[in-house]
């Protein structure tokens, strides 16, 4: 099994979403597979009280020469960014972001509070994708939500953006690797959770 | 733009002390609500603009454009307002009769009304186990009896219009003191599109009113009467001077020393005695004509009723004796003068009378 | 996910430090191990108590802490090692008994874990609890990774039955809730024996050495537990915990930190290109202090510089140190929370740290956005379009509908009743999704509590009601001798117990109401309903979905203006059922031809006032619909939509 070079050390990437939507088991399979792949990992979930519909962000890092490095990113460090939810990307890419850096967005909003009771407005989607590509040096727009629905079940989304990440090729994962992980972690539904992961890698491939 | 709306209704109405809870503003939203005799804010409503403000009869009331619309004449020319006909009734039905608070002409008219198919049901209070008034629809003439007999606490009775489906096609009549009958001609006057049409109301009876008995007078009641046992509240007229209270068995007095601190201080910002936007108005016989209802016919769908009932001998009429007809109007342009000075108290100037828009003639000659 | 049981020593598994810590424990053969829910410290006992019973270890969730913490004493004293574990608020409960057991010593290993959250993410505040460790004497490790974790909760034990002292380990959230690369170590086989070796004993009749005062005169056991004590800096000396990273060369600056500040401060020190120039003392025994390490590296600079969160405990204790240098001895400067270079409250992270260095060091540093004023000038453009995302009930909670009829019966009631509230997820009836109900909020019971002081109030006119709210959860932990004061003193509150069946907020762990123990065996349950009767008072319970019954119940019950009373509002966290039902209970759906949305008679009520994340207004019809995947299927919003528009159908 080879093993990638890191085109950066630490590499460091973000998973943001919204409660509920998968982020802390993204980031932690994310974790496990470059960890197999002999790298240091670090992964803070950044998630407060609510159990569910809060904001969500895990920062990884991923190192070769430095172990133990710090949970949190600084500002501007972000070399990756997922956003499972479209506007906790741009609020990653804001606090986080800088002209290098990479961007994979679900088009799949999940409204605030303050936004489905009338207060605040959600931007559309096309302001949403415009703000990504002026902060990216690179971005991936998947239909992560849709597609897996059309799989039978919006659990699938972060599996597909998985893909569309390994997809990207921006992070040193191998394939191999990471469904020999998904094997482990998701016995009952490997099948499933492989076709997934072509579905997002094809979807990147495909942009 | 000027908001009237719920705030402005809170800060105008309610806070000052004018609002008499007639029930026009609950009902059909969830953001006020009248409970154990008082108005409540439940939530907090954003709106500039709402039928709240509008429909009630203690915010911005051009009593001049009423009473032109309804009668082409100017408000105030009579003390007692305009009319057709007025004279003194009773009821023949005897069923009616033992329900009767006097003379049983309410529940018979309505009663008419429903066989001729004039209207479906009726707008009414009736009492509740606790003898707490609310808004009710009868349907049949079992539920008009139980609507029978008056209860002197405010009741929100237009909250059973409020109430009503968007849908509803059934024709109604309605039974309201004077504020009540206010609060729907303004509802007449600017019809809202999202609820049940206000035109489907065809029968408006007012009742005589004075004053009602408020700020705690149920707890005084439950304190000194049984009111389970209650059958019938009566505040005979003038020489008796008491506050009476029946049951099968007995009755219970209590002077009106006790009860006068219960009168409800919005009463006094109130110039209609008689109800004078009604069809038909209706009220005691006074002490001369105990088990008589004073009658005052006033539109012709008020008329057509009577027609009928006089035609059909369910009612028994004779004329109201002169002495009468002026203690009558006496006591009406009374209470018209004391409220215009109350009024000016609160306002704090001759040229600002609240809520009222009068005419400078009627103005001048109740303030002389 | 985590496979902490595994028997695999020199395996590398990506492990949360609240995980580590468990293997930790594992690897140290501890037999004993309970906890309170408490975020950022769940995890510890989340992860133990499944595999309990496989490693042969007793695990309990303990109605509270000071309970589990005595309850893991007891097995030191027989023997057996124990681990507890809390977050910060919880060792304020533990506090008299740990004062009292430093009189008298231990038996085998026991470990205090605490987990702080700076910041207070998950918390009502944000105390340091190191101070304790100061206060009391005891000896307190800080990991700084996942790794560290594992280790220190393992020397730990060791370190605790050389010393004949209980140790303090303390995490914080940002440690707690990272993983890391951890390498597992062996796990002991055999289990433990348990025996008290200090009962009656009729030939030799004395007072037991695991009691304080009386023939103990309690100055005499302070004088033994500072000999005890004493013995520890020593210990840390020499540990493989604290060390150096930097020049060989006396650095510019030094750096002294510990925890995960240290990650923060080795990463901003090669971020800012200054490992020629500034060295760092990373501590993992931060007290008592390394005296002699620390000596040897604060005379190699002019300026030294403190880092750590929250409080400037080990700051203050190497001042301390350096002010007890004979006058002739190098002295360096101090920078720290003092100084105001680095900051006295929240949580610290990679910027501020950066920040911190810089000042101290006179540089400046731009990162990989500010350094580019057009990517820079594009963020701040972009971020005007964001909406918050505030935290809010989920949809379907039995809360919403709880405070929903708790507003609306204190308007109706009109005295100006309020509540007081307390820990847990009913916590946020203090925002707009519970309407703001919340008035007063501190401490697990402190709802219960302050009612009881209200209660008291009408000799000198006070007459508004008051309704203390509280969690099951919570009512176990500490509202129930609240609750028995106010029968006993004759209080007039009531005690409104939101029974949503969980000990949600901290993640669905059991306690006596649900019968369920830690280890998935049943426990034997207790009725909240038939605890609060036996009482002698008032005690009723609604169904808060009912909304109008409840509302009815509400305002009875507040009529009575003497005693205390108890209602329970029952209904299951809506999580909790979705995990066991396929189906949501109802369809529900916005019907538009009934929906009048921003028009009189409605002004958005559901969205604005109501305000159910499933709920959505969708301002180019002008009408609200339902979410179908955030709606949790409650039809709450049916029986609250003024013109019925809100349909639920039976699934």
């Amino acid at each position: 099994m080879s093993v990638r070079e890191l085109r950066k050390d630490p590499l460091n990437i973000i998973i943001a979403g919204v409660g509920g939507q998968g982020n802390v088991f993204m980031s932690f399979l994310i974790g496990k597979v470059v960890m197999k792949s002999g790298y240091s990992v670090t992964i803070f979930d950044n998630y407060g009280a609510s159990q569910r519909l809060g904001a969500v962000a895990s920062h990884i890092k991923i190192s070769k020469e430095h172990f133990n490095t710090s949970p949190l990113l600084h500002g501007g460090d972000a070399d990756i960014i997922v956003g499972i939810e479209p506007v906790e990307l741009l609020r990653n890419l804001t606090r986080f972001g800088n002209p290098e850096v990479i961007a994979i967005m679900n088009t799949r909003p999940v409204y605030p509070i303050g936004v489905i009771s009338g207060e605040l407005d959600y931007p559309n989607l096309n302001t949403v994708i415009q703000a990504i590509r002026r902060l990216s040096a690179q971005s991936w727009i998947i239909h992560a939500t849709d597609e897996a629905l059309k799989l039978g079940n919006p659990i699938y989304t972060n599996v597909i953006l998985l893909g569309a990440l390994l997809g990207s090729n921006s992070l040193p994962l191998e394939r191999e690797i990471l469904e020999a992980v998904l094997k482990e972690e998701l016995p009952k539904a490997f099948d499933m959770n492989v076709a997934a992961l072509h579905k997002g890698w094809n979807l990147a491939r495909g942009q | 733009m000027i908001e009237q709306a719920s705030k402005q209704l809170y800060d105008e109405v309610i806070k000052t002390g004018l609002c008499t809870l007639c029930g026009g503003c609950t009902g059909y939203c969830p953001y006020f609500a009248i409970h154990d005799g008082r108005i409540v804010r439940v939530h907090q409503c954003e709106l500039g603009e709402g039928q709240c403000y509008q429909y009630c009869p203690r915010t911005y009331t051009d009593m001049e454009a009423v009473n032109q619309q309804l009668f082409g004449v100017s408000y105030g020319e009579n003390e007692i307002g305009s009319f057709r006909e007025i004279f003194l009734a009773r009821t023949a039905d005897q069923g009616i009769q033992e329900k009767a608070q006097d003379g049983g002409i309410v529940t018979t008219l309505l009663s008419i009304a429903m066989n001729e198919g004039m209207i479906d049901g009726a707008v009414e209070t009736k009492m509740d186990d606790k003898k707490i008034p609310h808004g009710f629809i009868a349907r049949n003439r079992e539920e008009l009896l139980e609507c029978a007999g008056v209860s002197y606490e405010p009741s929100p009775v237009l909250e059973a219009i409020n109430r009503l489906p968007k849908e509803s096609t059934e024709k109604l009549g309605f039974v309201g003191l004077p504020c009540h009958v206010t609060c729907l001609r303004k509802m007449k006057l600017s019809p809202s599109t999202n609820r049940a049409n206000i035109e489907n109301v065809r029968l408006v009876i007012g009742l005589f009113c004075g004053w009602t008995l408020a700020h705690g007078f149920h707890q005084f009641m439950k304190e000194h009467f049984d009111l389970a046992k209650a059958i019938k509240f009566d505040i005979p007229h003038h020489p008796a001077h008491s506050f009476d209270v029946y049951s099968k068995s007995e009755t219970q007095s209590v002077d009106l020393h006790e009860i006068s601190p219960y009168i409800n201080k919005a009463c006094s910002y109130c110039i209609d005695m008689t109800a004078e936007f009604a069809d038909i108005s209706v009220g005691s016989g006074r002490a001369m004509f105990k088990g008589w209802n004073t009658v005052i016919v006033r539109t012709k769908a008020g008329a057509e009723i009577l027609d009928i009932a006089k035609k059909y001998h369910i009612i028994e009429t004779q004329s109201i004796p002169a002495e009468s007809l002026t203690n009558l109007k006496r006591a009406s342009l009374n209470k018209k003068k004391r409220a215009i000075r109350d009024i000016i108290s609160m306002s704090g100037s001759r040229n600002d009378l609240l809520y009222l828009r009068l005419s400078q003639q009627l103005i001048d000659k109740l303030l002389a | 996910m985590a496979n902490i049981e595994i028997d695999a020593p020199g395996a590398t598994q990506l492990l949360l430090g609240n995980e580590a810590i468990a293997r930790g424990a594992l690897e140290a053969g501890i037999g004993f191990a309970t906890a309170y829910p408490g975020t950022p410290s769940s995890e510890i006992m989340g992860t133990l108590a499944p595999i309990a019973k496989k490693m042969n270890i007793y695990a309990e969730w303990s109605i509270n802490e000071k309970v589990a913490f005595e309850a893991a004493s007891a097995a030191s004293l027989a023997n057996v090692r124990a681990l507890s574990s809390m977050k910060a608020n919880g060792v304020n409960l533990i506090v008299d008994f740990l004062v009292n057991l430093q009189m008298t010593g231990i038996g085998k290993g026991l470990v205090l874990v605490v987990c702080d959250d700076p910041g207070g993410m998950a918390s009502s505040n944000e105390q340091d609890t190191r101070p304790v460790a100061k206060w009391l004497s005891i000896p307190l490790l800080e990991p700084s990774t996942a790794q560290e974790c594992k280790d220190m909760t393992k020397w730990a034990f060791d370190l605790s039955e050389e010393l004949g002292m209980v140790c303090m380990i303390r995490s914080a959230i940002y440690l707690s809730h990272t993983r890391g690369n951890v390498t597992l170590g062996e796990l002991p086989h055999g289990s433990s024996t348990a025996s008290f070796d200090d009962s009656y004993d009729i030939d030799n009749p004395k007072q037991s050495t695991y009691t304080c005062g009386m023939q103990f005169h309690p100055y005499k056991q302070s004088e033994e537990l500072l000999k005890r004590f004493s013995k520890t800096p020593e210990r840390f000396e020499s540990s493989q915990f604290n060390f150096y990273e930097g020049p060989h060369t006396p650095p510019e600056l030094m750096i002294i930190s510990s925890g995960v500040c240290s990650t923060y401060a080795a990463e901003a020190v090669r971020i800012l290109n200054l490992q020629d120039r500034v060295g760092m003392v990373k501590l993992g025994t931060t007290w008592p202090l390394p005296e002699r390490f620390v000596t040897r590296y604060l005379q190699r600079s002019d300026k030294v510089l403190c880092i750590e969160e929250i409080a400037p405990f080990v700051e203050q204790s190497v001042m301390e140190l350096a002010a007890s240098f004979p006058p002739d001895h190098p002295r360096p400067t101090f920078y720290g929370k003092r100084s105001g270079h680095v900051r006295a409250w929240g949580q610290q992270d990679l910027d501020l740290v950066i920040q911190s260095i810089s000042k101290v060091m006179g540089i400046s540093y731009q990162n990989r956005q500010s350094s580019s004023p057009d990517y820079q000038s594009t963020v701040n453009e972009v971020a005007q379009i964001i909406p918050a995302r505030p935290l809010t009930f989920c949809p379907g909670c039995p809360h919403r509908a709880s405070f929903w009829a708790i507003k609306i019966a204190l308007q109706l009631d009109g005295r100006n009743g309020f509540v007081t509230g307390d820990i847990g997820c009913t916590a946020m009836g203090m925002i707009a999704p519970g309407s703001h109900q919340v008035r007063t909020y501190y401490a697990m019971g402190g709802g219960v509590g302050v009612a009881n002081g209200f209660g008291q109030l009408g000799r000198f006119g006070f007459s508004q009601p008051v309704i203390a709210v509280c969690g099951d959860s919570t009512f176990f932990h500490a509202s129930i001798p609240g609750l028995i004061n106010g029968v006993w003193n004759k209080s007039n509150f009531m005690l409104a117990v939101l029974d949503n069946s969980a000990t949600a907020m901290t993640g669905f762990q059991p306690h006596p109401g649900t019968g369920m123990t830690a280890t998935g065996e049943p426990g034997n349950k207790v009725n909240i309903e038939e605890l609060c009767r036996s009482l002698g008072i008032s005690v009723e319970i609604c169904d808060p979905f009912d909304l109008t019954g409840t509302i009815d119940t509400l305002l009875r019950m507040l009529r009575d203006e003497e005693h205390a009373k108890v209602l329970i509002l029952r209904h299951e966290c809506d999580l909790v059922r979705a995990r066991r039902e396929k189906e949501k209970p109802y369809k529900v759906y916005v019907d538009p031809a009934r929906c009048i949305g921003e028009e009189c008679g409605c002004d958005r009520f559901c969205t604005r006032v109501f305000s159910c994340p499933g709920l959505v207004w969708d301002r180019e019809a002008g009408k609200a619909m339902v979410d179908e995947a955030v709606c949790a299927g409650c039809g709450l919003c049916a029986d609250v939509c003024p013109q019925r528009a809100i349909v639920k159908e039976a699934v």
